[in-house]
């Protein structure tokens, strides 16, 4: 290759985006992909009662988990640890993992939902325990591999990439000022201790703070700058699905000041929260059974053992942990009452597969990208953890929660959306801060959750509902994260944990 | 006739607009940015075109002739002025001056072209036959231009010998013109002849393209450039003058020969010799092969192992006369293996045992190269490490960069190893430094290999020694999550450059 040849490929490079330019050529080739399961079949033929076919085998045995997401696979690594193997974990999906779910591909494993978890503070024990027994904390020692690389965040930001957002919170004098002044306020609520991870530990009940969105708060604060303001909506619609405008105060500021990690983080893996899955799974080898989806709960003589039905199959347990989503168990668990006054977020996560890095302007690559003024949430990168140079095919995995319009109209919205249309949307989100986007995108995978999670409105934290589950006396123990009302990877262990704690202990062996 | 005439409009209409897309596409390929120097190139261009325009009725006489002149200018100035700007760019100082500048004289003499094509057609066909043809020659030229300048222009010919290209178009263009309008034109000899000129001059151009550019490249580079190429990690580029041979990558300097004896000694001997026992080596960057050299002095080393990104570096070494010889055809030597991969993967994919490793990366200058400085590595290239070896590392200037580099000093602490920092003057450099670590203490040869033209063991104690201004300092160790070390480096390099 001769010199001459190799400036004029180069500058064909920079002349194709400029032919771009003279032609508006809008050089979509072929993108592929399509929705993936999204488990809603299985939930409308819970919701509307269809009918059970024969049982074709029965089991005694006793104790039978329901969900196999974070929590239900926690409260079963806790009767792992604990030598208690006499149970069953009924997860409905074809894979278990819920919002922890992940993907694979030639290129990289990716998260289809949870993609990180904070550092454990001190405070979080249990979570401390996991990864010291996952080989990932070794004698008060993170391992660095697993903590995110550098850089962590960036943000696009008037026509360019920033490293993390700092540069925006403090772009004007008015805007520094009220950064320090949000900081001053956090660190002052840190100190209270009425904010803690999880949130059982702690004993907020009846926070004034619950009583009002964090947006009145902003408001009562006298917190104007734009800015600011994006930045404390971003963190609820990130952390919990919900708008400013509908998350308990509460719960906004929580996600700023509860968590005291010792080391700079997240804590996170190409395939997300999905590799705690793996080495959850692992060690519960074959009591887990997926594709088994619990259609019915009931508590005969006198609530003594629980029979668990699912389509085919029919246990009598003596326990029961339920570590599925609380909307479900009104449905199914039989004398469970009314449905509890909660609401839930739908969320689109899409997963995007690149032949290359498209073009883009300012500060390099990180592991979580987030653009400004989206409706998106930006997008994560799994092959940030890798050791080698950065380059070659890559995974984005993009994140929506649909908070533009109430729950109700976005599932409706959502489940109305054809493929393309999803893919259009996250398409030319992102091709906003990557012009060439569309010319190295070849799969674009969607999963749509129409109901990921608890949206934590304002006095959700002392809903009674709450506290009357979690003061189960059994035989059915409730442990999902619906129950501390934050979704978050803690709080879901935190939950099924708990639950697993009393059901061993009803049964004998805790 | 009719169509000849037409089929003029056609090329003319597609010259101007390669000339615009020359512009642009060089703008971006030199100044990056392709969005921002296209519209600015475009806008500037038609801006241009309307002025021409404008200015067209104040030609009034001789419209045929002043035709073939204009036609001629254009030649002249967009056929040369990718050179033109190539050149701007590597000797002056006024680029962006140059490349407006030659994009507004195109653009008005193509917005002259127009209404005087039109003027002098108006006498043989119906006003609005010229106007509709005229338009939709115009405009067919331009696509056809528009077309052929990504897919065969740039690719085939270069943007060098594309803007010629359409400069030998245009002076044929003016030289038929001639005979097109040969009733109306005065006195077409005087015009043939400068069509003649030009048109010698813009083949001499563009047979001698590829020379044109080397020329422009060279003015990068204060010396001669006898070798450049882009792999797909980095640009490579070879300059001579006189005895002095230096590598350049991505603009920075990696050595010159006429000092480089100085680094490589000091990199590799304080720790080799040391180590008598010392039988396999590996050695990680440094496709120059300049550190292997110095390793395979040592008879007692029975393998070396080369670990680069970069294989079109490891073989522009091993086959370039000049260069082989610089490092003694040590890649053809039977002891050496070299492999091409990312030394991060390649050690956390085997697990073969070392006495002495060379570390000899990129300065710290980004995030990717800084992974390979951090705590995380070092702990790996421990495990590779045998009982009672060392790795030395190549650690930037205490003098320039002295947080960085008493940062990776701190880093291989924190990944528990014993270090020994030292450093020296290398005059293309400035003061340079490096660290040797190991699990144990570090105890100095007592002999050294023959044939060195810096290092003796006289010498050795001093290096070891720092001058008050060079002293540790406190920093933070650089870890992955934490990379602080590209942090240090760029305030320090920034600070050097003001
Ligand atoms: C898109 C997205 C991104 C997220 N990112 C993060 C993050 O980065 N970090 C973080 O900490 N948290 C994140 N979360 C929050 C996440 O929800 C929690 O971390 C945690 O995974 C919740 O676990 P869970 O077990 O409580 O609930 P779920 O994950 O909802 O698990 C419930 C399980 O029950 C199963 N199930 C439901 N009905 C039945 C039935 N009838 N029979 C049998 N099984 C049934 C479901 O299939 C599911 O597997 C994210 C959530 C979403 C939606």
């Amino acid at each position: 290759m001769s010199d001459a040849q190799s400036v004029s490929r180069r500058a064909f490079v920079a002349a194709s985006a400029a032919a771009l330019v003279g032609l508006t050529h809008k050089g979509e080739r072929g993108v592929r992909g399509g929705f993936v399961e999204d488990g809603g079949a299985a939930g409308h033929r819970l919701r509307d009662n269809a009918s059970l076919g024969p049982v074709r085998e029965r089991r005694r045995l006793p104790l039978v988990i329901v969900g196999g997401g974070m929590a239900g696979l926690s409260a079963a690594w806790w009767c792992e640890k604990h030598g208690f193997r006499d149970y069953l974990l009924l997860e409905s999906g074809d894979e278990a993992g819920g919002n922890a779910r992940a993907g694979r591909n030639d290129v990289s494993g990716y998260p289809w939902g949870a993609h990180y978890v904070p550092v454990p503070g001190k405070q979080a024990m249990l979570a401390r325990v996991l990864f010291e027994d996952l080989g990932v904390l070794r004698n008060g020692v993170w391992d660095e591999r697993t903590l995110c690389h550098s850089p962590q965040e960036r943000l696009f930001w008037r026509g360019e990439w920033h490293e993390g957002f700092e540069p925006m919170l403090n772009d004007s004098a008015a805007d520094r000022a009220e950064f320090r002044r949000f900081q001053d306020r956090l660190d002052g609520l840190r100190s209270s201790g009425e904010f803690t991870i999880p949130v059982s530990r702690g004993r907020p009940a009846r926070s004034a703070l619950d009583a009002l969105t964090l947006a009145q708060w902003l408001d009562r604060e006298g917190f104007r700058s734009r800015a600011l303001r994006w930045y404390a909506d971003y963190a609820v619609r990130d952390d919990y699905g919900t708008a400013a405008r509908d998350a308990s105060a509460w719960a906004g500021l929580h996600y700023f000041v509860a968590r005291e990690p010792d080391e700079k983080g997240p804590l996170t893996w190409p395939e997300g929260n999905g590799w705690i899955v793996k080495r959850l799974l692992e060690r519960i080898g074959t009591r887990v059974r997926t594709g088994a989806t619990v259609r019915a709960v009931s508590r005969p003589h006198g609530g003594r053992v629980v029979v668990v039905r699912t389509e085919d199959a029919e246990f009598t347990a003596d326990a029961c942990i339920w570590a599925a989503p609380i909307f479900v168990a009104a449905r199914v668990i039989d004398g469970f009452g009314a449905s509890p006054p909660l609401t839930t977020a739908p969320w689109l996560v899409a997963n995007l597969t690149l032949r290359e890095w498209p073009d883009e302007r300012g500060s390099a690559p990180a592991w979580d990208n987030t653009i400004v003024d989206s409706p998106g949430l930006g997008y994560v990168n799994a092959t940030h953890q890798r050791l080698s140079r950065p380059g070659g095919p890559t995974v984005w995995t993009y994140y929506h929660a649909l908070v533009q319009q109430t729950p109700l109209e976005a599932r409706r919205a959502l489940r109305a959306m054809s493929w393309r249309d999803a893919s259009e949307f996250v398409l030319s989100d992102l091709e906003r801060a990557h012009p060439t986007l569309r010319r190295v995108v070849e799969r674009v995978d969607i999963r749509r959750y129409a109901h990921a999670m608890a949206r934590p409105e304002p006095g959700f934290l002392s809903a009674p509902w709450r506290s009357a589950l979690a003061a189960s006396r059994g035989p059915i123990w409730y442990g999902h994260a619906d129950l501390s009302g934050l979704s978050v990877f803690e709080e879901a262990q935190d939950q099924g944990v708990r639950a697993a704690r009393r059901a061993l202990a009803h049964i004998g062996r805790g | 006739m009719a169509a000849a005439l037409f089929a003029t409009v056609c090329l003319i209409a597609a010259c101007g607009l390669v000339y615009e897309l020359v512009a642009g596409a060089l703008a971006s390929y030199l100044l990056g940015d392709s969005v921002t120097q296209f519209s600015t190139v475009i806008g500037v261009y038609l801006a241009s075109m309307g002025i021409g325009s404008w200015l067209s009725r104040y030609l009034t006489r001789g419209l045929a002739a002043r035709f073939v002149s204009i036609e001629l200018l254009v030649a002249v100035v967009g056929g040369w002025s990718s050179t033109l700007l190539f050149l701007a760019f590597a000797y002056t100082e006024s680029f962006r001056v140059a490349l407006y500048a030659i994009v507004a004289i195109i653009g008005m003499l193509v917005g002259l072209e127009v209404p005087l094509l039109m003027r002098l057609l108006r006498e043989r066909f119906t006003f609005k036959d010229v106007v509709a043809n005229v338009l939709t020659f115009d405009y067919l030229g331009a696509l056809i231009a528009s077309i052929l300048f990504p897919l065969v222009l740039v690719p085939k010919l270069g943007l060098v010998r594309a803007a010629l290209g359409f400069g030998i178009v245009n002076a044929v263009v003016a030289l038929w013109s001639t005979w097109l309008f040969r009733g109306v034109l005065g006195a077409p000899r005087a015009l043939r002849i400068a069509c003649g000129v030009v048109l010698v001059t813009l083949v001499g151009g563009f047979v001698a393209g590829d020379k044109l550019m080397a020329a422009a490249e060279r003015g990068l580079y204060a010396d001669d450039v006898i070798f450049a190429r882009t792999t797909p990690y980095q640009r490579i580029v070879l300059t001579v003058w006189k005895d002095d041979l230096r590598l350049y990558l991505n603009n920075h300097l990696q050595f010159s020969s006429r000092d480089e004896y100085r680094y490589h000694e000091a990199l590799v001997h304080p720790g080799l010799a040391a180590l008598p026992a010392a039988r396999r080596v590996l050695i990680l960057g440094g496709g120059d092969g300049l550190a292997l050299r110095e390793v395979l002095r040592y008879p007692g080393v029975a393998s070396a192992t080369l670990v680069d990104l970069d294989g079109e570096m490891t073989k522009l070494f091993t086959t370039h006369h000049d260069l082989a010889a610089l490092n003694r055809r040590s890649f053809s030597d039977p002891r050496v293996t070299v492999v091409n991969a990312d030394a991060f993967s390649w050690l956390d994919a085997h697990d073969d045992t070392f006495d002495f490793v060379v570390v000899d990366f990129p300065d710290p200058s980004n995030y990717a190269v800084g992974k390979l400085y951090t705590t995380a590595f070092y702990r790996l290239l421990k495990r590779h490490l045998a009982r009672g070896g060392r790795i030395v590392v190549q650690s930037t200037s205490p003098l320039f960069a002295r947080a960085s580099f008493w940062c990776i000093d701190r880093t291989l602490r924190d990944a528990g190893f014993a270090t020994s920092p030292y450093h020296l003057y290398v005059p293309s450099f400035g003061e340079w430094g490096f660290v040797l670590a190991g699990v144990d203490p570090y105890v100095a040869p007592t002999t050294l290999p023959g044939g060195l033209r810096f290092l003796s063991l006289a010498q050795l104690g001093p290096m070891f020694d720092f001058p008050l201004d060079m002293r540790a300092v406190a920093v933070e160790p650089n870890r992955l999550n934490d990379q602080v070390l590209v942090r240090y480096y760029e305030k320090e390099f920034e600070q050097i450059n003001r």
